[in-house]
């Protein structure tokens, strides 16, 4: 592909990998190493299983099957490893690298071209790297008259706000970072953070066009936040619960969705335009207002905030599959062992290929149902972007405010109706319990 | 090219009208146009679907007026100027065109006046035709003639630090040719 | 717009009442373009109050090359190259009505079949030029299919264009005394092939881009420039059959083999920036008819062209021709002093004449409906500048 460089010189290259190994070496000695026999000096080492969990002990572990897993499961189990990895920021994150590589590839073979081609050889998975990498190697700018602390504050809290919105979404029974018993209404107490941070960041550029995009994204929100209320009501009132994992255990019978058809309507509209996709992404709009209030992000700041925005793709896709859809519920497919029998055989790698003590059918089977669901809803979400153009700020408002807020009392009247004719709800025809 | 009187193109083009020709858009036009301003209005040439009428630059209103009233030229297809240095004149010539009169649609008439070329003020035709405004404003930065009446005679397509004579005149020579 | 008008004056005043500001604070000045995404090379600096424009300035000339002043440094064959340069998307119509004027001018005919070739390329490129043009209005109105389906079927007929003319877009091809090259083989099969699929293709446009609801609410009774005042100022090609003028020169003053040529001038009647976007497809629908036809007609064998000696002396004298681009008329009016080189050129392009209906649609619009109205004027800053 690439050509060489005419000063191209063997001896020059080997030349370089060494020293580059003499450095890294030089680092490990003089820095990494006298760290190292610090912290071990001075920091008491974890016990687990009456042992003191030492190196040797730990590299043992690594190849003793039997003394692996106690060390994963210790981990698994902490708060920490639910905050940053499973249901938490790692695998969001991950799911929203995901959605923007299969967004770029869906929506370049919706337009007839092949979308992210040549990085990481196969189809261009390693596209979304590639760009990460060029983001974080680029010079941030910031506007010399801007207001400088919240000009870098904003898309970190950016970024943290969505990660808040992820921590409150369940993808299985106990599976979820915080667990409170108001959770629905704080997933729309943080929702409604984003429109400040726009306005702040936009403010703080001080610049013309992420002013008028800022003005812009916080009429939106506000005009749909309102509606976005309004369409979940009925999901309390039938759950009797605000707490997400008691609502999605209520639907084990039915989803919501069957019920509250409107609603799930408003909600899905609703939160297009909180995430400011198409065809509701005015306070971007490029040919009226450039970039709108992201004008002036360079580099990473960018990155953090389109990482923020596909963060609360995931959550805001999740919290209809929690309200509409019935959670993680769904048939049981997998079996109750992974290697029926693996567990009492002597051969060590099978044993722990059997897992055994984190493999468990349950939650394996409700994850896998989450994902599926959640995966659809992102896929609807992107597929309205390549159909659909832009609409005007008049018609959105007039949207908003007119139309989804009478949409959503239609069906909680008719919520309301059959739960007092006795049908469903607590003692109706049709029990949720 | 360059000094080339245009006393003979001129002379050219009039022995060209004067032959007899069955044009009946250019009849018609032509005689109301002789009849109504007689020698004041020089018809220089005719052709099918053009015709070039000659005016004083005194009298390029009252038949910029004429022609849009009685004849439905509503618009300026185009408005420019060419340089004569020989003569030092520098010509106008208004294209215009009908929309209105569905005869008229193939018919440019081109109503071209002469002004003096080391002050060349033109009353502009901003009032009659609207059309002109954009064309008016590039004829006055490229050739420098100044319309009266004219709103904004100032930079249009120029940029903004042009500090040289109006590059169409025929002195301004392109650097290198 | 005087509705309009006066719903923007009485908002004014109710908010000078709340505010107790003056009116110069509470309008703000953009600049948009030339970096702006949506200008092109163009720049207009418009002020807002609120949502709405009050004040609209263009300012073109960001990409003024002065090439009436370098055609009379060149003779008339030296010309053509440089002259398609501002469209180049719409090469062969920009060289057809310069080499018309020139002809004329020489007094020469072009061979039949030269001038069903050079109609052929016309069409050709004017089908490019309108899709490249259509796919910045989807993008402007952010949609990206409508960006990528016009773009990427208007390589179907550059391929065409390139196996006719031997360039991709730059083509040079009408040249005075007729075209450079007689078609190469098997070339009328593959156009009537292309044709075809593109003909398809525009029904597919329809059905996701001209019928989408949201689309409509946008554009449809956005921008409306009436029969008066369209004519009142000026405009032409789409923008005028938008307004209900069916004026297309390619009808009412037939050029070369136009008059054997049967096909509608398309015209609607609702002036607003949806029929500024749908006339263009209705005339692409037009266009494939007339290739189609062109080719039928097209003679056998013959020549191509008349040929002309490389400096070829015109007489004295001054013409004016004009053809039907992409964008409207677009007419040369040449002065020759009976030089080899032109005396005066001066180019009439739809683009400029476009241009002054931009501020009097934009004045008391919404901001929203900025780049609706702006590309929907079929503006091409490029031409424009010359």
């Amino acid at each position: 592909m690439g050509s060489l460089t005419p000063d191209f010189r063997f001896g020059n290259f080997v030349g370089s990998i060494v020293w580059l190994v003499f450095v890294v070496l030089a680092l490990v000695t003089l820095l990494i190493l006298p760290i190292i026999f610090f912290v071990l000096f001075y920091v008491p080492l974890p016990e687990v299983d009456g042992e003191v969990l030492t190196p040797y002990l730990f590299f043992s572990m690594m190849v003793d099957p039997s003394r692996t897993l106690p060390v994963v499961q210790f981990f698994i189990h902490t708060d920490l490893f639910r905050a940053a990895i499973f249901p938490g920021f790692g695998f969001a994150a991950l799911i929203a690298a995901a959605t923007i590589f299969i967004e770029r590839k869906l929506l370049a073979k919706m337009q007839l071209r092949v979308g992210p081609l040549y990085a990481g050889k196969v189809e261009g998975i390693f596209q979304l790297l590639a760009d990460g990498l060029k983001l974080l190697t680029k010079e941030i700018i910031v506007p010399s008259g801007s207001d400088k602390p919240i000009f870098w504050l904003a898309p970190i809290m950016f970024v943290s706000t969505a990660a808040a919105v992820v921590a409150l979404i369940p993808v299985a029974d106990g599976w979820v970072v915080a667990d409170v018993s108001v959770g629905l209404i704080a997933a729309f107490a943080i929702l409604g953070f984003f429109p400040l941070i726009a306005l702040l960041f936009s403010w703080s550029s001080n610049s013309k066009y992420p002013f008028i995009g800022g003005l812009r994204a916080l009429h939106q929100m506000i005009a749909f936040e309102i509606p976005f209320f309004l369409s979940a009501l009925p999901v309390v009132i039938l759950s009797s619960s605000l707490n997400l994992t008691e609502i999605a255990r209520s639907q084990n019978l039915f989803m919501n969705i069957f019920i509250l058809p409107i609603n799930a309507f408003v909600f899905f509209i609703s939160s297009l335009a909180e995430l400011e996709r198409i065809p509701f992404d005015l306070p971007e709009a490029e040919s009226e207002i450039v970039a709108g209030w992201l004008t002036e992000t360079t580099g990473m700041l960018y990155g953090l905030i389109q990482l923020g925005s596909y963060l609360k793709l995931y959550a805001l896709a999740g919290l209809f599959v929690v309200l509409f859809l019935g959670g993680w519920s769904g048939p049981q497919i997998f079996p109750p062992e992974l290697i029926p029998g693996a567990h009492d055989s002597n051969l060590p790698l099978l044993q722990m290929l059997a897992l055994d003590g984190l493999y468990n059918p349950v939650t394996v089977n409700s994850i896998f149902w989450f994902m599926i669901k959640t995966i659809i809803v992102i896929l609807l979400m992107l597929i309205i972007r390549g159909i659909n153009p832009r609409i005007r700020i008049d018609i959105l408002l007039h949207t908003g405010w007119y139309k989804l807020i009478v949409l959503t009392f239609i069906n909680l009247f008719i919520v309301l109706m059959l739960i007092y004719g006795g049908v469903i709800g607590p003692g109706g025809l049709i029990s949720i319990r | 090219m360059d000094k080339n009187s245009t006393k003979t193109t001129q002379e050219n083009e009039i022995s060209l009208k004067e032959e007899d020709s069955n044009y009946p858009l250019s009849n018609t036009l032509l005689t109301s146009i002789n009849s109504n301003f007689g020698d004041n209005a020089k018809i220089v040439y005719k052709k099918e679907y053009r015709s070039k009428i000659m005016v004083k630059p005194e009298n390029l209103v009252e038949t910029a007026l004429f022609l849009r009233n009685n004849h439905g030229f509503d618009h300026v297809e185009s408005a420019s100027g060419t340089d004569y240095p020989a003569d030092n004149e520098i010509e106008l010539n208004y294209h215009l065109g009908s929309y209105s009169n569905i005869d008229y649609y193939p018919y440019i008439v081109i109503l071209s006046t002469r002004v003096n070329r080391d002050d060349p003020k033109s009353n502009s035709l901003i009032n009659i035709f609207p059309s002109v405004e954009y064309h008016e404003r590039e004829t006055y930065e490229m050739l420098g003639v100044y319309f009266l009446g004219h709103p904004r005679n100032e930079r249009f397509i120029l940029p903004e630090d042009w500090a040289d004579i109006p590059p169409l005149r025929k002195d301004f020579r392109i650097k290198g040719r | 717009m005087s509705n309009i008008e006066e719903k923007i004056s009485e908002a004014k005043k109710l908010a000078l009442q709340i505010t107790r500001e003056t009116e110069e604070d509470r309008l703000m000045t953009l600049s948009v373009g030339p970096q702006h995404p949506g200008s092109g090379h163009f720049r207009f600096v418009i002020k807002v109050d609120g949502d709405y424009i009050v004040y609209v300035d263009p300012d073109p000339g960001y990409v003024h090359r002065g090439h009436e002043k370098m055609c009379e440094y060149r003779n008339h064959f030296q010309n053509i190259p440089h002259l398609e340069r501002p469209v180049i998307h719409d090469s062969c119509n920009i060289t057809y009505s310069y080499s018309l004027a020139v002809e004329d001018l020489v007094g020469i005919t072009v061979p039949r079949r030269g001038q069903f070739i050079r109609a052929l390329a016309s069409e050709l490129s004017r089908l490019s030029y309108t899709l490249y043009w259509l796919a910045i209005y989807g993008i402007f109105l952010g949609h990206s299919t409508m960006f990528m389906w016009p773009a990427g079927d208007r390589e179907l007929l550059i391929d065409l264009l390139e196996r006719l003319t031997g360039a991709r877009i730059t083509n040079a091809f009408s040249i005075p005394g007729g075209v450079r090259c007689d078609i190469p083989n098997n070339f009328k099969e593959k156009c009537l092939a292309q044709v075809n699929y593109f003909e398809k293709r525009l029904k597919e446009y329809e059905d996701i881009f001209f019928n989408n609801p949201l689309l409509r609410q946008r554009t449809e009774g956005v921008g409306i420039l009436t029969k008066e005042d369209a004519i009142k100022l000026g405009v032409t090609g789409s923008v005028l059959r938008a307004s209900g003028v069916p004026f297309d020169v390619r009808k009412v003053e037939p050029y070369d083999v136009y008059n054997e040529i049967d096909f509608q001038v398309q015209y609607m009647k609702t002036c607003d920036s949806f029929a500024r976007a749908y006339v263009p497809l209705l005339d692409m629908r037009e266009s494939c008819h007339i290739i189609r036809q062109l080719i039928d007609k097209m003679p056998e064998s013959g020549d191509v062209r008349e040929k002309l000696q490389f400096n070829i002396k015109s007489s004295p004298g001054e013409t004016y021709k004009r053809v039907e681009s992409g964008r409207g008329a677009l007419g040369y009016h040449v002065v020759s002093d009976g030089s080899p080189k032109p005396y005066r050129v001066k180019a009439s392009v739809g683009s400029f004449r476009n241009l002054l209906a931009l501020p009097f649609l934009l004045t008391g619009s919404k901001l929203g409906d900025m780049p609706a109205i702006y590309w929907s004027l079929n503006y091409w800053p490029v031409e424009a500048d010359r």
